[in-house]
Formats: structure tokens, C-alpha cells, sequence
């Protein structure tokens, strides 16, 4: 029979096994699996970041099923344009293949507003290389149309030279100065 | 007397335990992952969508095997190319379903003038674009340009050295990343970021941050806002991709620039056409 004091060291052994046992477990429990994969951190999370929900498409996604559109807007100037930035992601609109919602089409004077968001001869800082800019209502004065058309009524939103190239050839009217 | 004495304790127990597993209950709300509110699993692109209808925009990476430790990105910014409409905010705001009033990116808007005195502003982040010219500068206007700022992706971010649960990280691929199951919200990352380009979702109570959509480069797309940048000022690619453009403009020879180089971040982000006083 082991003597009293053998037994206490033997008890404080047992409990300080058990204790960080028990302690070692519940850490195993509580760091994530892939914590330390590549560092400091939970490496599934990477992942996880990677499966987020794709909204917006390319033109190209668009075009697949608007190829008229496709064809004015390719040949135009506004080419470079994203169709999402206009008229709204590609995700609020096809699923799975399948047209779920209509998306807007701008209209009248959000027209004009949305032409003058780029095309502003005010905001000095647009470098003429990659934009041409109007400023309004002097371009409108200068064309002879009324004041309160919008941008849309001679220009396709799509391609913009478009008409205008068209009645110069009909016309045979060409550029003024 | 006794049985009364022994249903008090009952009682009491009964009343301690009640509390007990109340405050157990209530706690373990605090503990188990929330529903990642906001991303809507319905509203984004399918993946039949995506093979189908989506082209290739960064070679190499869509129905390759994806190898974190050799891919290399870099994002370039031409100011001079800049015309501030505003596209990259409004499809950033929409990828992401961005609270109103919090930006994962913006486009700021310079004017010098001829005492060389600078004046800043950015209405709601750039998202309704610049439509009026700034009336309240009483000197000439020598110079006005636009800055678009988005996450600099630093080869030495600050913001994952302070953060305490490993929340925030560096990926073998050079992208800093959230994530927000880990996050407590303690915002120390947000005071950390010299560009400001984190902020504390009021929807999720994280830190958020622009990504530079990782979610995309993994499937071959570029960024939402390069995507719709209409005038190419904003430039994404793959530095493995000799045909790249930022390939071609990180090994050319014009002037390239960061935004608090002093600071030592080493962002991943550079600037074209960058003024001395952008910050």
C-alpha cells in the first residue's frame, strides 16, 4: 500500500495530466481546421472568398442573346461602355439561362443626365484624348435643336455617331468648318 | 417546516439553473456562425451561366487547376485616363451589395490651383458621378484630375499585422482578404489601413474591404470595376502572362508610382500619371 504522501503526489500528477488534457482538447476544438495552412490565419476562408456569388457578366455574356444591340454597339464609339453600368447586372436578369427580370431602360432626361455623368465640358479634368466633351446648353444652341431636347433624339445611346454619320451620307453634307 | 425549507432550495436551484442555461443559451446566439446576411446565394451569376456565357479575360486561370503559390497579380491606375464617371463605384456598390454610405472603392477629385493649394472632394464616393464643377474655389484652376483609390493590396499590409484573430490575412497570391467568420470587429485594421480603404459593415458588424474581386480572378473575369471602365483606365492582369497589359506597363519604361511609398506598405496597386500631392 503506497503511503499517504506518494498518494497526494500521485493525485496532483493524475489532475495536472487531466486538466491539460482536457485544455489540449478543447484548443483542438476551437482553432479552425485549416488555421496555419499558409499562415496566421483560417486557409478555407481563401476559399470561401473565392465561391462569393459572381453578379457582374461582360458585354460578351450580354451579346450572346442581343445581338442587335451587339452590332450597333460594337461598331459605335461608346464600344468600351459596359452594358451593366446602364442598365443593371447581369445576375438580376439571367438565371440558369432563363431571363428572370426585366432590366431598366433609361429614359429621357435620365438619358441626358447619364450622357453628362462622362461628356461634361464643365469638369475640367477630362483629358480630350480619350473623351469628347459638350457643354450644355451651348451644344444644343450651337446644333440649332431646342433646348430641352435630350441627348438621345439625335444621338443612338449606343453608338452616338451613328445617325449623324447616316445623314451626312444621305445628306452628303459634310462636316461644317 | 423542513419540506418547506427543501422546496425553497428546489426553487432556488431550479431558479439558478433557469439562469444558468438562459445565459448559456443566449451566449451560444453570440458563438454559432451567422448567415452570411447580405450575399444572397439566388442573386448572383449560376455556374451554368458562367461556363456557358462568361469569356476568359485573364488567360490561364478558368478550367486550370489554380496554383495559390505561383499566381501574381498587380492592378494599374492611369490618372490621366480617368474621366470620373463614376462606372467603377456604381459596379463595385452592385458586386458586392455595398451598405450605402460605405465605399470599397471611390474616385476622389483633384483641383491645384495656381498658389499650388489643393482641394479634395469625393460626393457619395463618386457613385453619382461628378456632374457639376466645384463653385466654390475663388482662384484660378490650374490642374483638376481624378483619382480612383481602391485596396492597395500591400506586399506588407499593417492592417493584417494588428489584427488579433487572424481576421485578415495575406493569400500566397498576394491578395488581402477578410475573413468574416473569424472577424470580431474590432476596426484596429481599419485604423491600421494608411489608404482607408476598410470600413465596418453596419449589415455584417466585420471589417470589410475591397478585394480586388478575388472571386472573379479565380474564375478568369477581371475586377467588376475594370470590367466597366469604360476609358481603360483601370488595369488588372496576371504578371505570369507576358501579353498582359499591366505586364507590358510594369516592364516598360514609363513612371510608375504608389501612394505613401514612404510609409513602406509596398502596395501592388500603381498609378500612371499620379500628381506629387495625391495621398
Amino acid at each position: 500500500m503506497l503511503s499517504k504522501h506518494a498518494m497526494r503526489i500521485i493525485l496532483v500528477v493524475i489532475s495536472v495530466v487531466a486538466v491539460s488534457g482536457v485544455g489540449l482538447l478543447v484548443k483542438a476544438q476551437l482553432i479552425p481546421k485549416s488555421f496555419g495552412l499558409y499562415g496566421a490565419y483560417r486557409a478555407d476562408a481563401i476559399d470561401e472568398e473565392a465561391q462569393r456569388v459572381v453578379r457582374h457578366g461582360t458585354n460578351a455574356s450580354c451579346f450572346g442573346c442581343h445581338p442587335y444591340e451587339a452590332k450597333t454597339h460594337l461598331k459605335g464609339d461608346h464600344k468600351t461602355i459596359s452594358c451593366e453600368f446602364c442598365h443593371g447586372t447581369y445576375s438580376d436578369h439571367v438565371k440558369s439561362g432563363k431571363k428572370i427580370a426585366d432590366l431598366p431602360v433609361k429614359k429621357g432626361a435620365e438619358i441626358t443626365t447619364l450622357c453628362l455623368r462622362c461628356h461634361n465640358t464643365e469638369i475640367k479634368a477630362r483629358s480630350t484624348i480619350v473623351i469628347k466633351t459638350v457643354a450644355m446648353p451651348d451644344h444644343l444652341e450651337q446644333q440649332k435643336v431646342k433646348l430641352t431636347h435630350n441627348c438621345n433624339q439625335c444621338h443612338n445611346v449606343h453608338a452616338p455617331l451613328k445617325y449623324i454619320n447616316e445623314a451626312k451620307k444621305i445628306t452628303g453634307l459634310m462636316e461644317e468648318h | 417546516m423542513k419540506i418547506e425549507d427543501f422546496s425553497f432550495d428546489m426553487d432556488r436551484r431550479e431558479f439558478v439553473k433557469k439562469v444558468l442555461n438562459g445565459a448559456i443559451a443566449g451566449s451560444l446566439i453570440l458563438v454559432f456562425p451567422m448567415d452570411t446576411v447580405g450575399v444572397d446565394s439566388q442573386m448572383g451569376i449560376s455556374q451554368s451561366d458562367l461556363n456557358l456565357r462568361l469569356p476568359e479575360e485573364i488567360p490561364g486561370i478558368k478550367n486550370n487547376q489554380y496554383d495559390i503559390h505561383r499566381q501574381k497579380f498587380a492592378f494599374v491606375v492611369d490618372i490621366t485616363r480617368c474621366i470620373g464617371c463614376g462606372s467603377c463605384c456604381v459596379a463595385d456598390k452592385r458586386e458586392y451589395n455595398v451598405p450605402d454610405g460605405n465605399y470599397r472603392t471611390w474616385v476622389e477629385r483633384y483641383v491645384k490651383d495656381f498658389d499650388d493649394q489643393i482641394y479634395v472632394d469625393c460626393p457619395n464616393g463618386g457613385l453619382d458621378g461628378y456632374q457639376k464643377p466645384r463653385d466654390d474655389i475663388q482662384t484660378g484652376v490650374r490642374d483638376t484630375f481624378f483619382v480612383p483609390k481602391l485596396c492597395n493590396m500591400c506586399k506588407e499590409p499593417p492592417c493584417v499585422q494588428v489584427c488579433p484573430v487572424g481576421a485578415t490575412f495575406m493569400t500566397p497570391d498576394g491578395f488581402v482578404l477578410m475573413d468574416s467568420q473569424r472577424c470580431v470587429g474590432c476596426a484596429y485594421c481599419i485604423q491600421a489601413c494608411p489608404y482607408s480603404v476598410r470600413f465596418l459593415s453596419p449589415v455584417t458588424k466585420t471589417a470589410e474591404k475591397c478585394t480586388w474581386c478575388y472571386h472573379r480572378v479565380r474564375k478568369g473575369l477581371l475586377p467588376a470595376c475594370v470590367e466597366v471602365c469604360p476609358t481603360g483606365a483601370r488595369k488588372f492582369g496576371s504578371l505570369n502572362d507576358e501579353n498582359s497589359e499591366v505586364y507590358k506597363i510594369l516592364k516598360g519604361p514609363g513612371v510608375l508610382t504608389v501612394l505613401k511609398q514612404s510609409m513602406g506598405t509596398l502596395p501592388a496597386l500603381y498609378y500612371i500619371g499620379q500628381r506629387l500631392e495625391v495621398v
